[in-house]
């Protein structure tokens, strides 16, 4: 199939990337910018290691293709601290035990914050369901839902100190 | 209570910063320059004579740089024991099940890779297959191993006491089958390798492992290289669960293509491959005859188990025995006859999974529940009576140096409300408790120690080099926490050099739950050692004896008058002068019986010492769809001791996921001819945020181990080993009905409960 030159947004910079028509996001994301902070579990959308923001709601960058997200904000996990100052919802995964082997992390904490950007003040449940597309197979998720609800805190509120 | 500086307090782990980032590099991130794609063609068949491979078109496609069949091997067989090599890791003239290694590409890129796997042609000679191992130990049974009749791959034999005069003397005796299905480990991450073979014989490998040092050896005598030239390096792991340790033909592969090739190859695995072509958690067939005095203590155990292997040895020997021992290792067994059966099928390979045994000990705990129904004992009280406790030795010999059994399972009634709960929730909804203890170390030869230096810099930071693997349980952080709190450091002052077999030295890795008790002894003699060099030349600086002087918050002073001190970083300066530098160095050798072996001799002493757990889950059975919930877990482990607190109920809580929710109720394979049919994480459920308990209560018990660091044992396997024994418990409470099959699944339910009602 012929390949094609694609303009994408990813995490603020914009890229000019020769891209197959079948090529996912992932791929491309992975194989062409070297953003390996997304994880590929599945490859089948099941398992939300591949999660990256599009327009900042959460997709499966392994079920779309990179030709689809022209003109979209894209966010990895590596536009999330860009500066080296983490984001309330990593120093909340990082301060309360929430990260084990680390694969499911980019995803969750990805799938956090754009839960918290519509949902400043989540209950436990709508928590637990926010992350219900992300396995983890660590921790049993009572960390991470721990941290999602601490970081709800400090971003409603500010950081108390 | 606790006067440690840093451990045993709840700290963030050295390695959740570069994680939550994404900055943390796994396999599958990793690029070389040059670097080609690999992949494996796999067999169509379960069962099938090899009878020629042409991979000529294939070489000829453009962009294939290397293709390697099992005559590139010499045919050489890989096994963990060396009566247990019976694995071609490519092999020669026959596969055993479906999808196994046959013939493998590297190539420029993955299209490329894949076509040339289309261009291969094999020759096979399909052969009869067996997929049962039951009917693969009937005489006339296909034979899948030339050297070994009825498929027996292994039987572990054990013998303690008279057990005829023991069921003879019972008060009561009952027997009870139990079984279980296989299913998958689920690393999140699937399994990856890079290999890179240059001209001058050195071979690099990244991939997850829980054993830098193990796979270094094993890949070294596979190649027939020496040991300098062989280096496994230090990658993130995402997660292992006893998945990571043994020896895979994608590693030999890749380093083969690689050699070939003469470039770097890469391969990673399908979430496909990785569920068939690793390894899956072993199903079984397990009959259990207890015997029982009034009181409901034992006199008599005997089990007859048997495990369905797949089509090679693996860790086998290790497999076939660890529930049964994990058994002897919680209550008093004074008569025991085991014999633990692992059967050769035409079916992929099974391993160690770290909930290794539902069916098994998920039988055991629910028949002791069904002895203490009959003679009229309180489930908890049964299980104070039989349990394990200091002092004592297990049935094949082991001396239990620590034990917190007793007050584990008393933390955990009183946690979950067992008094107010058991027997007196509303139908529908019950309580149930299971318990274990757990091995913390094997016999491993030299593998079974672990080693750890240190060096100080001249700013007063330090280096540590630990052969600790970690594959995401927390062992990295665990060992700087150890060392920083004996060298009065912050955790982020200290730098782990760790996974990587060249630098670091012999570890057994994060195998057999001794990362704590083994390499954290090591590296807290390490850290003691370096001390003790500050010490001395602190004591000359100061015109003090070494015996009057402490460490503290980087600096040295005199206990007596603390205003005479020195820093920390002067002292390192003062000895690099003196041509004394600070160089750390400790070891660890657990104080196991060397003769013991697991088929040969499973008697003497097994492991350093011993961890123990009791745990109590809560369910809530939905009697018109069949649907078990966890609603509430109270666990309690007898860690020894909690260096970071937050990582043990982590472990803890993981554990009521795998085991609690996982293994009991959900996880399966299903099977047609040998082939897996649910090979996809879509198909394969493992629990999501949503299907676990609301409430989990983390109970530490600290039996402070005399030999352990700081008194620390294992907690890995928190819960891992009882779960299934409490949900089916818990299950019988809730609704009156023994289900004797895992997973406990909404149409087993139903199924009893229709049984019940005729």
């Amino acid at each position: 199939m012929e390949k094609r030159v694609v303009s994408l947004t990813v995490n603020g910079e914009e890229y000019e990337v020769v891209v197959a028509p079948h090529q996912t996001l992932l791929e491309v994301l992975k194989d062409d910018l070297y953003l390996t902070g997304t994880k590929e579990g599945c490859g089948e959308g099941a398992c939300g290691t591949c999660t990256v923001l599009l327009d900042g709601k959460p997709v499966r960058s392994c079920l779309t293709l990179a030709v689809e997200v022209q003109g979209k904000e894209i966010t990895t996990i590596e536009g999330l601290a860009p500066m080296g100052e983490l984001h309330p919802v990593q120093e909340a995964f990082v301060e309360y035990g929430a990260i084990q082997c680390g694969f499911c992390t980019p995803g969750m904490i990805l799938t956090t914050k754009a839960l918290l950007d519509e949902n400043p003040n989540p209950t436990e449940q709508e928590a637990r369901q926010a992350i219900s597309g992300n396995v983890c197979r660590c921790t049993g998720y009572a960390k991470i839902v721990e941290a999602m609800l601490k970081a709800a805190e400090v971003v409603q509120g500010g950081r108390h100190e | 209570m606790n006067d440690h500086p840093v451990a045993g307090k709840r700290m963030p782990r050295v390695d959740s910063v570069p994680k939550a980032t994404g900055e943390a590099l796994y396999t599958a991130d990793l690029v070389l320059p040059r670097m080609l794609c690999g992949k494996i063609l796999r067999s169509p068949h379960p069962h099938a004579k090899i009878l020629n491979i042409d991979t000529s078109k294939a070489e000829k496609l453009p962009g294939v740089k290397a293709v390697v069949t099992g005559p590139d091997t010499g045919g050489v067989r890989w096994g963990v024991f060396r009566y247990t090599r019976d694995q071609q890791l490519l092999p020669v003239d026959k596969v055993r099940y479906f999808g196994e290694e046959v013939a493998a590409v590297a190539a420029v890129d993955e299209d490329t890779a894949m076509e040339a796997l289309e261009l291969i042609e094999v020759d096979y000679q399909v052969l009869p297959a067996v997929f049962d191992p039951v009917e693969a130990m009937q005489p006339g049974a296909p034979q899948i191993h030339d050297h070994v009749e009825n498929n027996v791959n292994i039987l572990v034999p054990i013998e303690v006491g008279d057990v005829e005069k023991g069921f003879a003397e019972a008060y009561y005796v009952r027997e009870d089958r139990f079984t279980a299905v296989e299913h998958a480990y689920t690393q999140l991450e699937p399994y990856a390798v890079l290999a890179s073979y240059d001209p001058s014989g050195n071979l690099q490998v990244w991939l997850p492992n829980a054993s830098p040092h193990t796979k270094a050896k094993a890949l070294a005598n596979l190649f027939e290289m020496p040991l300098h030239k062989m280096k496994v390096r230090k990658c993130y792991s995402g997660g292992a669960f006893g998945g990571r340790s043994d020896i895979f033909p994608g590693e030999f592969i890749a380093a083969l293509l690689s050699r070939k090739a003469g470039r770097p190859v890469k391969i990673v695995y399908t979430r496909e491959e990785s569920f068939t072509n690793v390894r899956q958690v072993h199903s079984h067939i397990v009959d259990i005859k207890t015997g029982v005095k009034k009181d409901g203590t034992f006199i008599a155990t005997e089990i007859k188990s048997i495990m369905d292997g797949g089509a090679y040895s693996s860790t086998g020997p290790i497999a076939a025995s660890v529930p049964f021992l994990v058994w002897e290792e919680t209550y008093r067994l004074p008569n025991v006859r085991f014999q633990g059966y692992r059967i050769y099928t035409n079916k992929p390979i099974r391993g160690m999974y770290g909930s290794h045994g539902r069916g098994f000990l998920g039988g055991l705990g629910m028949q002791l529940d069904m002895i203490a129904e009959e003679l009229g004992i309180d489930p908890v009280e049964i299980r104070l009576r039989n349990a394990m406790h200091t002092g004592d030795t297990q049935a094949t010999g082991s001396k239990v140096i620590s034990c917190g059994l007793s007050e584990a399972i008393q933390k955990a009634a009183v946690k979950s409300g067992w008094k107010e709960k058991r027997g007196k929730l509303p139908y529908g909804r019950g309580v149930g408790m299971g318990c274990n203890g757990m091995m913390v170390g094997f016999p491993m030869g030299i593998r079974g120690g672990s080693s750890a230096y240190i060096k100080f810099n001249e700013d007063a930071g330090a280096t540590l080099i630990s052969g600790v693997a970690d594959n995401g349980q927390g062992n990295d952080s665990m060992m700087v926490q150890i060392a920083a709190d004996v060298l009065g450091l912050r955790m982020d002052e200290i730098n782990l050099v760790s996974g990587d077999s060249e630098v670091t030295t012999l570890d057994q890795g994060a195998y057999s739950q001794a990362a704590a008790f083994v390499s954290g002894n090591a590296v807290r003699a390490a850290a003691e050692d370096a001390k003790r060099q500050l010490l001395a030349v602190a004591a000359e600086m100061l015109g003090a004896e070494v015996e009057a002087l402490d460490l503290k918050d980087h600096r040295v002073f005199v206990v007596e008058d603390p205003e005479k001190d020195v820093p920390v970083h002067r002292i390192v300066r003062t000895a690099l002068l003196k041509n004394k530098p600070i160089m750390g160095r400790g070891s660890y050798m657990p104080h196991v019986d060397p003769k013991r072996e697991w088929v040969s001799n499973p008697r003497g002493q097994h492991a350093g010492t011993f961890s123990f757990g009791a745990f109590v889950a809560e369910v809530e059975v939905d009697t018109e769809t069949g649907q078990v919930k966890l609603v509430q877990v109270a666990g309690a482990h007898d860690c020894g001791f909690a260096i970071n607190p937050m990582a043990v109920e982590g472990q803890l809580e993981g554990n009521v996921g795998r085991a609690g929710v996982g293994a009991s109720l959900l996880e399966e394979h299903c099977w047609d001819n040998g082939q897996m049919l649910n090979a996809t994480m879509l198909e394969h459920k493992v629990p999501l945020a949503v299907d676990m308990p609301p409430v989990v209560h983390p109970i530490i018990v600290e039996s402070m181990d005399p030999e352990g660091p700081f008194g620390a044992k294992e907690a890995g396997l928190a819960g891992a080993m009882n779960l299934f024994q409490a949900v089916g418990n818990a299950i019988y409470d809730a609704i009156g009905v023994w289900i004797k099959d895992f997973p406990i699944t909404p149409d087993k339910v139903l199924k009893a409960l229709e049984g019940k009602e005729k």
